[in-house]
Protein backbone atom coordinates (compact mmCIF):
# COMPACT_ATOMS: atom_id res chain seq x y z
CA UNK A 1 0.00 0.00 0.00
CA UNK A 2 1.53 3.34 -0.99
CA UNK A 3 1.67 6.30 1.35
CA UNK A 4 -0.90 8.15 -0.77
CA UNK A 5 -3.39 5.29 -0.53
CA UNK A 6 -2.91 5.11 3.23
CA UNK A 7 -3.56 8.83 3.52
CA UNK A 8 -6.59 8.52 1.26
CA UNK A 9 -8.01 5.62 3.28
CA UNK A 10 -7.42 7.50 6.51
CA UNK A 11 -9.18 10.58 5.21
CA UNK A 12 -12.09 8.47 4.01
CA UNK A 13 -12.47 6.78 7.38
CA UNK A 14 -12.23 10.14 9.17
CA UNK A 15 -14.99 11.43 6.92
CA UNK A 16 -16.99 8.27 7.48
CA UNK A 17 -16.68 8.84 11.23
CA UNK A 18 -17.78 12.46 10.87
CA UNK A 19 -20.81 11.57 8.75
CA UNK A 20 -21.90 8.83 11.16
CA UNK A 21 -21.62 11.18 14.14
CA UNK A 22 -23.40 13.99 12.29
CA UNK A 23 -26.21 11.65 11.25
CA UNK A 24 -26.56 10.41 14.85
CA UNK A 25 -26.73 13.93 16.30
CA UNK A 26 -29.15 15.18 13.68
CA UNK A 27 -31.43 12.14 14.12
CA UNK A 28 -31.46 12.68 17.89
CA UNK A 29 -31.94 16.45 17.96
CA UNK A 30 -33.98 16.79 14.75
CA UNK A 31 -36.10 13.82 15.79
CA UNK A 32 -37.01 15.46 19.11
CA UNK A 33 -37.88 18.77 17.38
CA UNK A 34 -39.98 16.97 14.78
CA UNK A 35 -41.67 14.90 17.48
CA UNK A 36 -42.60 18.03 19.47
CA UNK A 37 -43.95 19.76 16.36
CA UNK A 38 -46.06 16.70 15.49
CA UNK A 39 -47.44 16.51 19.06
CA UNK A 40 -48.40 20.22 18.96
CA UNK A 41 -50.07 19.73 15.59
CA UNK A 42 -52.14 16.78 16.79
CA UNK A 43 -53.22 18.72 19.89
CA UNK A 44 -54.30 21.63 17.68
CA UNK A 45 -56.13 19.19 15.45
CA UNK A 46 -58.05 17.79 18.44
CA UNK A 47 -58.93 21.30 19.63
CA UNK A 48 -60.13 22.14 16.15
CA UNK A 49 -62.35 19.05 16.09
CA UNK A 50 -63.76 19.94 19.51
CA UNK A 51 -64.67 23.46 18.35
CA UNK A 52 -66.16 22.71 14.94
CA UNK A 53 -68.23 25.90 14.87
CA UNK A 54 -65.19 28.13 14.95
CA UNK A 55 -64.59 29.89 11.61
CA UNK A 56 -61.31 31.80 11.57
CA UNK A 57 -61.35 34.90 9.39
CA UNK A 58 -59.62 34.67 6.03
CA UNK A 59 -56.33 36.52 6.01
CA UNK A 60 -53.79 37.68 3.47
CA UNK A 61 -51.26 36.66 6.11
CA UNK A 62 -50.38 33.11 5.03
CA UNK A 63 -49.32 32.12 8.53
CA UNK A 64 -52.64 33.07 10.14
CA UNK A 65 -54.38 30.62 7.85
CA UNK A 66 -52.94 27.72 9.83
CA UNK A 67 -56.41 26.49 10.69
CA UNK A 68 -57.24 26.31 7.02
CA UNK A 69 -54.20 24.09 6.36
CA UNK A 70 -55.37 21.60 9.00
CA UNK A 71 -58.83 21.20 7.53
CA UNK A 72 -57.62 20.35 4.01
CA UNK A 73 -57.62 16.82 2.57
CA UNK A 74 -53.82 17.10 2.31
CA UNK A 75 -53.68 17.16 6.13
CA UNK A 76 -54.81 13.53 6.09
CA UNK A 77 -52.91 12.28 3.07
CA UNK A 78 -53.10 8.60 4.06
CA UNK A 79 -56.52 8.72 5.68
CA UNK A 80 -55.11 9.51 9.12
CA UNK A 81 -53.92 12.94 10.30
CA UNK A 82 -50.34 13.54 9.08
CA UNK A 83 -49.02 14.42 12.57
CA UNK A 84 -49.75 10.84 13.68
CA UNK A 85 -47.31 9.63 11.02
CA UNK A 86 -44.89 12.28 12.26
CA UNK A 87 -45.16 11.13 15.88
CA UNK A 88 -44.41 7.53 14.95
CA UNK A 89 -41.64 8.39 12.48
CA UNK A 90 -39.83 10.98 14.57
CA UNK A 91 -39.98 8.74 17.67
CA UNK A 92 -38.12 6.04 15.74
CA UNK A 93 -35.60 8.52 14.30
CA UNK A 94 -34.94 9.98 17.75
CA UNK A 95 -34.45 6.54 19.27
CA UNK A 96 -31.97 5.49 16.60
CA UNK A 97 -30.09 8.79 17.01
CA UNK A 98 -29.85 8.39 20.79
CA UNK A 99 -28.81 4.74 20.54
CA UNK A 100 -26.03 5.73 18.12
CA UNK A 101 -24.87 8.54 20.40
CA UNK A 102 -24.77 6.04 23.27
CA UNK A 103 -22.07 4.27 21.27
CA UNK A 104 -24.01 1.37 19.76
CA UNK A 105 -22.90 0.00 16.41
CA UNK A 106 -25.93 -0.81 14.33
CA UNK A 107 -26.03 -3.47 11.62
CA UNK A 108 -26.18 -2.36 7.99
CA UNK A 109 -29.76 -3.49 7.47
CA UNK A 110 -30.94 -1.14 10.24
CA UNK A 111 -29.13 1.82 8.66
CA UNK A 112 -30.67 0.92 5.32
CA UNK A 113 -34.10 0.74 6.94
CA UNK A 114 -33.51 4.22 8.38
CA UNK A 115 -32.43 5.36 4.91
CA UNK A 116 -35.65 4.02 3.39
CA UNK A 117 -37.73 5.73 6.10
CA UNK A 118 -36.08 9.14 5.81
CA UNK A 119 -36.28 8.97 2.02
CA UNK A 120 -40.05 8.40 2.15
CA UNK A 121 -40.23 11.16 4.76
CA UNK A 122 -38.38 13.71 2.65
CA UNK A 123 -40.48 12.91 -0.43
CA UNK A 124 -43.69 13.27 1.59
CA UNK A 125 -42.49 16.54 3.10
CA UNK A 126 -41.78 18.00 -0.35
CA UNK A 127 -45.20 16.99 -1.56
CA UNK A 128 -46.61 18.81 1.49
CA UNK A 129 -44.45 21.88 0.78
CA UNK A 130 -45.76 21.97 -2.77
CA UNK A 131 -49.37 21.56 -1.61
CA UNK A 132 -48.98 24.16 1.10
CA UNK A 133 -47.45 26.77 -1.20
CA UNK A 134 -49.20 26.26 -4.50
CA UNK A 135 -52.48 24.46 -3.79
CA UNK A 136 -53.61 25.48 -0.30
CA UNK A 137 -51.79 28.82 -0.38
CA UNK A 138 -51.15 28.99 3.34
CA UNK A 139 -48.32 28.30 5.75
CA UNK A 140 -48.40 26.57 9.09
CA UNK A 141 -45.43 27.24 11.40
CA UNK A 142 -45.25 23.81 13.05
CA UNK A 143 -45.51 22.11 9.66
CA UNK A 144 -42.55 24.23 8.54
CA UNK A 145 -40.60 23.07 11.58
CA UNK A 146 -41.19 19.50 10.40
CA UNK A 147 -39.92 20.44 6.91
CA UNK A 148 -36.87 22.08 8.47
CA UNK A 149 -35.77 18.97 10.42
CA UNK A 150 -36.68 16.33 7.86
CA UNK A 151 -34.33 17.79 5.23
CA UNK A 152 -31.07 17.64 7.28
CA UNK A 153 -31.99 14.20 8.64
CA UNK A 154 -32.30 13.00 5.05
CA UNK A 155 -29.13 14.78 3.87
CA UNK A 156 -26.82 13.41 6.57
CA UNK A 157 -28.25 9.89 6.69
CA UNK A 158 -27.97 9.71 2.89
CA UNK A 159 -24.41 11.07 2.74
CA UNK A 160 -23.41 8.50 5.35
CA UNK A 161 -25.13 5.66 3.46
CA UNK A 162 -23.43 6.66 0.21
CA UNK A 163 -20.03 6.77 1.87
CA UNK A 164 -20.59 3.50 3.74
CA UNK A 165 -21.51 1.66 0.55
CA UNK A 166 -19.23 3.58 -1.80
CA UNK A 167 -17.62 0.33 -2.89
CA UNK A 168 -20.90 -0.84 -4.40
CA UNK A 169 -21.42 2.38 -6.39
CA UNK A 170 -20.30 3.10 -9.96
CA UNK A 171 -17.26 5.40 -10.14
CA UNK A 172 -19.07 8.55 -11.21
CA UNK A 173 -21.68 8.26 -8.45
CA UNK A 174 -18.93 7.54 -5.94
CA UNK A 175 -17.04 10.69 -6.95
CA UNK A 176 -20.24 12.77 -6.82
CA UNK A 177 -21.01 11.37 -3.37
CA UNK A 178 -17.50 12.24 -2.18
CA UNK A 179 -17.90 15.83 -3.38
CA UNK A 180 -21.34 16.02 -1.75
CA UNK A 181 -19.90 14.75 1.54
CA UNK A 182 -17.22 17.45 1.43
CA UNK A 183 -19.80 20.20 0.87
CA UNK A 184 -22.46 18.81 3.20
CA UNK A 185 -23.50 22.08 4.88
CA UNK A 186 -23.45 23.95 1.56
CA UNK A 187 -25.96 21.42 0.18
CA UNK A 188 -28.20 21.83 3.21
CA UNK A 189 -28.01 25.64 3.08
CA UNK A 190 -28.74 25.68 -0.66
CA UNK A 191 -31.72 23.39 -0.13
CA UNK A 192 -33.11 25.66 2.61
CA UNK A 193 -32.47 28.72 0.45
CA UNK A 194 -34.51 27.33 -2.44
CA UNK A 195 -37.50 26.64 -0.18
CA UNK A 196 -37.16 30.03 1.52
CA UNK A 197 -37.13 31.78 -1.86
CA UNK A 198 -40.18 29.80 -2.98
CA UNK A 199 -42.07 30.85 0.18
CA UNK A 200 -41.07 34.49 -0.27
CA UNK A 201 -41.95 34.46 -3.94
CA UNK A 202 -45.35 32.82 -3.43
CA UNK A 203 -46.49 35.24 -0.69
CA UNK A 204 -44.52 38.28 -1.85
CA UNK A 205 -47.64 40.42 -1.93
CA UNK A 206 -48.00 39.92 1.82
CA UNK A 207 -44.32 40.13 2.84
CA UNK A 208 -43.86 43.57 1.28
CA UNK A 209 -46.68 44.95 3.44
CA UNK A 210 -44.43 44.20 6.42
CA UNK A 211 -41.37 46.00 5.09
CA UNK B 1 -12.09 27.32 8.04
CA UNK B 2 -12.74 24.63 5.44
CA UNK B 3 -13.82 25.44 1.92
CA UNK B 4 -17.27 24.01 2.75
CA UNK B 5 -17.71 26.37 5.71
CA UNK B 6 -16.55 29.37 3.68
CA UNK B 7 -18.92 28.60 0.82
CA UNK B 8 -21.83 27.96 3.21
CA UNK B 9 -21.31 31.30 4.94
CA UNK B 10 -20.96 33.02 1.55
CA UNK B 11 -24.26 31.50 0.38
CA UNK B 12 -26.04 32.65 3.56
CA UNK B 13 -24.62 36.16 3.07
CA UNK B 14 -25.76 36.25 -0.57
CA UNK B 15 -29.30 35.13 0.31
CA UNK B 16 -29.59 37.69 3.13
CA UNK B 17 -28.28 40.52 0.92
CA UNK B 18 -30.51 39.64 -2.05
CA UNK B 19 -33.62 39.39 0.13
CA UNK B 20 -32.83 42.58 2.01
CA UNK B 21 -32.31 44.34 -1.31
CA UNK B 22 -35.55 43.04 -2.81
CA UNK B 23 -37.56 44.02 0.26
CA UNK B 24 -36.00 47.49 0.29
CA UNK B 25 -36.70 48.03 -3.42
CA UNK B 26 -40.25 46.69 -3.30
CA UNK B 27 -41.64 48.82 -0.50
CA UNK B 28 -45.31 49.40 -1.24
CA UNK B 29 -45.79 52.71 -3.01
CA UNK B 30 -49.20 53.24 -1.38
CA UNK B 31 -49.12 55.01 1.99
CA UNK B 32 -50.27 52.29 4.41
CA UNK B 33 -53.20 54.04 5.98
CA UNK B 34 -55.56 56.88 5.17
CA UNK B 35 -56.41 57.92 8.71
CA UNK B 36 -58.22 61.09 9.76
CA UNK B 37 -57.38 63.13 12.87
CA UNK B 38 -60.01 61.25 14.88
CA UNK B 39 -58.40 57.89 14.12
CA UNK B 40 -61.11 56.75 11.69
CA UNK B 41 -60.38 55.77 8.10
CA UNK B 42 -61.04 58.44 5.45
CA UNK B 43 -64.58 57.92 4.18
CA UNK B 44 -63.42 58.73 0.64
CA UNK B 45 -61.22 55.61 0.74
CA UNK B 46 -63.89 53.39 2.27
CA UNK B 47 -66.76 54.44 0.00
CA UNK B 48 -66.10 55.49 -3.58
CA UNK B 49 -68.65 56.89 -6.02
CA UNK B 50 -68.86 53.52 -7.79
CA UNK B 51 -68.88 51.33 -4.64
CA UNK B 52 -71.80 48.93 -4.43
CA UNK B 53 -74.48 49.82 -1.89
CA UNK B 54 -76.95 47.17 -0.75
CA UNK B 55 -78.90 49.79 1.17
CA UNK B 56 -78.75 53.57 1.45
CA UNK B 57 -79.56 55.51 4.61
CA UNK B 58 -82.00 58.36 4.11
CA UNK B 59 -80.20 60.49 6.70
CA UNK B 60 -76.70 59.23 5.81
CA UNK B 61 -75.93 58.88 9.48
CA UNK B 62 -74.67 55.28 9.60
CA UNK B 63 -72.40 53.73 6.99
CA UNK B 64 -71.29 50.11 7.32
CA UNK B 65 -68.60 48.94 4.89
CA UNK B 66 -67.65 45.31 4.45
CA UNK B 67 -64.50 44.21 2.66
CA UNK B 68 -65.24 40.66 1.57
CA UNK B 69 -64.03 37.70 -0.40
CA UNK B 70 -66.80 35.60 -1.94
CA UNK B 71 -64.75 32.42 -1.42
CA UNK B 72 -63.95 33.09 2.24
CA UNK B 73 -65.77 30.74 4.64
CA UNK B 74 -66.03 33.32 7.38
CA UNK B 75 -67.54 35.83 4.94
CA UNK B 76 -70.17 33.20 4.14
CA UNK B 77 -70.60 32.70 7.89
CA UNK B 78 -71.16 36.46 8.28
CA UNK B 79 -73.56 36.60 5.32
CA UNK B 80 -76.75 35.57 7.23
CA UNK B 81 -75.95 38.18 9.91
CA UNK B 82 -75.53 40.84 7.23
CA UNK B 83 -78.78 39.76 5.59
CA UNK B 84 -80.54 40.07 8.95
CA UNK B 85 -79.01 43.49 9.58
CA UNK B 86 -80.16 44.71 6.16
CA UNK B 87 -83.70 43.45 6.81
CA UNK B 88 -83.81 45.03 10.27
CA UNK B 89 -82.38 48.46 9.52
CA UNK B 90 -83.37 48.88 5.86
CA UNK B 91 -83.01 52.57 5.00
CA UNK B 92 -81.56 53.55 8.35
CA UNK B 93 -78.07 52.41 7.35
CA UNK B 94 -75.94 52.54 4.22
CA UNK B 95 -74.34 49.16 3.61
CA UNK B 96 -71.40 49.09 1.20
CA UNK B 97 -69.67 46.01 -0.19
CA UNK B 98 -66.03 46.23 -1.28
CA UNK B 99 -64.04 43.47 -3.00
CA UNK B 100 -61.05 42.03 -1.20
CA UNK B 101 -60.20 38.72 -2.88
CA UNK B 102 -57.46 36.84 -1.03
CA UNK B 103 -54.76 35.18 -3.15
CA UNK B 104 -54.97 31.81 -1.35
CA UNK B 105 -58.54 31.36 -2.67
CA UNK B 106 -58.27 30.11 -6.25
CA UNK B 107 -61.63 31.48 -7.49
CA UNK B 108 -61.97 34.56 -5.30
CA UNK B 109 -60.84 37.00 -7.97
CA UNK B 110 -63.04 35.40 -10.64
CA UNK B 111 -66.00 35.52 -8.23
CA UNK B 112 -65.40 39.22 -7.61
CA UNK B 113 -65.26 39.83 -11.38
CA UNK B 114 -68.49 37.82 -11.73
CA UNK B 115 -70.18 40.11 -9.23
CA UNK B 116 -68.79 43.15 -11.05
CA UNK B 117 -69.96 41.89 -14.45
CA UNK B 118 -73.44 41.47 -12.94
CA UNK B 119 -73.15 44.94 -11.41
CA UNK B 120 -72.56 46.34 -14.89
CA UNK B 121 -76.10 45.16 -15.63
CA UNK B 122 -77.44 46.55 -12.37
CA UNK B 123 -77.66 43.15 -10.66
CA UNK B 124 -74.84 43.27 -8.10
CA UNK B 125 -76.95 42.33 -5.09
CA UNK B 126 -78.53 39.37 -6.90
CA UNK B 127 -75.12 37.97 -7.85
CA UNK B 128 -73.83 38.65 -4.34
CA UNK B 129 -76.67 36.47 -3.03
CA UNK B 130 -76.03 33.73 -5.62
CA UNK B 131 -72.32 33.57 -4.80
CA UNK B 132 -72.79 33.34 -1.04
CA UNK B 133 -75.86 31.07 -1.03
CA UNK B 134 -74.00 28.57 -3.23
CA UNK B 135 -70.48 29.09 -1.89
CA UNK B 136 -69.91 25.48 -0.81
CA UNK B 137 -70.58 24.19 -4.32
CA UNK B 138 -67.84 26.24 -6.00
CA UNK B 139 -65.30 27.24 -3.32
CA UNK B 140 -61.87 25.67 -2.73
CA UNK B 141 -61.59 24.12 -6.16
CA UNK B 142 -58.39 24.49 -8.10
CA UNK B 143 -60.16 24.59 -11.47
CA UNK B 144 -61.63 27.90 -12.63
CA UNK B 145 -65.36 27.90 -11.82
CA UNK B 146 -66.29 29.98 -14.85
CA UNK B 147 -69.05 27.59 -15.98
CA UNK B 148 -70.70 27.68 -12.54
CA UNK B 149 -70.63 31.48 -12.53
CA UNK B 150 -72.02 31.67 -16.07
CA UNK B 151 -74.83 29.44 -14.78
CA UNK B 152 -75.65 31.99 -12.06
CA UNK B 153 -75.68 34.76 -14.67
CA UNK B 154 -78.07 32.70 -16.78
CA UNK B 155 -80.29 32.07 -13.72
CA UNK B 156 -80.46 35.81 -13.17
CA UNK B 157 -81.42 36.29 -16.82
CA UNK B 158 -78.46 38.53 -17.62
CA UNK B 159 -77.40 39.48 -21.12
CA UNK B 160 -74.96 36.61 -21.55
CA UNK B 161 -72.77 37.94 -24.33
CA UNK B 162 -72.28 41.18 -22.45
CA UNK B 163 -71.69 39.30 -19.19
CA UNK B 164 -68.99 37.12 -20.77
CA UNK B 165 -67.34 40.12 -22.40
CA UNK B 166 -67.32 42.02 -19.09
CA UNK B 167 -65.94 39.00 -17.21
CA UNK B 168 -62.84 38.99 -19.43
CA UNK B 169 -62.57 42.77 -19.71
CA UNK B 170 -59.37 44.12 -18.07
CA UNK B 171 -61.49 47.04 -16.82
CA UNK B 172 -63.47 44.60 -14.65
CA UNK B 173 -60.27 43.21 -13.14
CA UNK B 174 -59.03 46.76 -12.59
CA UNK B 175 -62.30 47.65 -10.82
CA UNK B 176 -61.80 44.71 -8.41
CA UNK B 177 -58.13 45.59 -7.90
CA UNK B 178 -59.07 49.19 -7.08
CA UNK B 179 -61.26 48.00 -4.20
CA UNK B 180 -58.42 45.85 -2.95
CA UNK B 181 -55.99 48.77 -3.05
CA UNK B 182 -58.43 50.87 -1.02
CA UNK B 183 -58.72 47.98 1.44
CA UNK B 184 -54.95 47.79 1.81
CA UNK B 185 -54.85 51.58 2.37
CA UNK B 186 -57.50 51.19 5.06
CA UNK B 187 -55.36 48.53 6.74
CA UNK B 188 -57.47 45.53 5.77
CA UNK B 189 -55.51 42.29 6.35
CA UNK B 190 -58.26 39.75 5.97
CA UNK B 191 -61.95 39.17 5.39
CA UNK B 192 -64.57 39.93 6.44
CA UNK B 193 -63.48 43.36 7.68
CA UNK B 194 -66.20 45.78 8.70
CA UNK B 195 -65.92 49.53 9.09
CA UNK B 196 -68.72 51.35 10.86
CA UNK B 197 -68.57 55.08 10.13
CA UNK B 198 -64.89 54.69 9.36
CA UNK B 199 -64.01 52.69 12.45
CA UNK B 200 -62.67 49.19 12.08
CA UNK B 201 -64.95 46.80 14.00
CA UNK B 202 -62.74 44.26 15.74
CA UNK B 203 -63.75 41.30 17.89
CA UNK B 204 -67.00 40.72 16.05
CA UNK B 205 -68.21 37.38 17.38
CA UNK B 206 -71.55 37.29 15.66
CA UNK B 207 -74.68 39.08 14.64
CA UNK B 208 -75.34 40.45 18.15
CA UNK B 209 -72.03 42.30 18.18
CA UNK B 210 -72.75 43.83 14.79
CA UNK B 211 -76.25 44.90 15.82
CA UNK B 212 -74.99 46.34 19.11
CA UNK B 213 -72.34 48.38 17.29
CA UNK B 214 -74.90 49.76 14.83
CA UNK B 215 -77.39 50.55 17.60
CA UNK B 216 -74.70 52.41 19.51
CA UNK B 217 -74.00 54.66 16.52
CA UNK B 218 -77.71 55.14 15.70
CA UNK B 219 -78.38 56.18 19.31
CA UNK B 220 -75.82 59.01 19.14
Amino acid sequence: MSAATVEHTERASLEQGFLSRAAAWICAVGGVVGLLAAVILIVEKINLLADAGYVPSCSINPVLSCGSVMTTPQAEAFGIPNPLIGIAGFAVVTTIGVVLLAGARLPDWLWLGLQAGVTLGVVFVHWLIYQSLYVIGALCPYCMLVWAVTIPIFVYVTLRTLRQHSGALPGSVRRAAAVAATYHSLILTGWYAIILLAILHRFWEYWITLA
Amino acid sequence: MTRNTRLTLALIAVVVLVLGGLLAVNRPAQPPAAITDTGAIESTVLVREDSHRLSTAVDGKVTLVEFLDFECESCAAAYPAVKQVLATYQDRITFVVRYFPIPSHPNADLAARTAQAAANQGRFSDMYIQLFENQTSWSHKEQAQTEVFLGYARTLGLDMSRFQRDLDDPATAARVAKDKTDGAAAGVQGTPTFFLNGRHLTDLRGQDDLVAAIDAVLAK
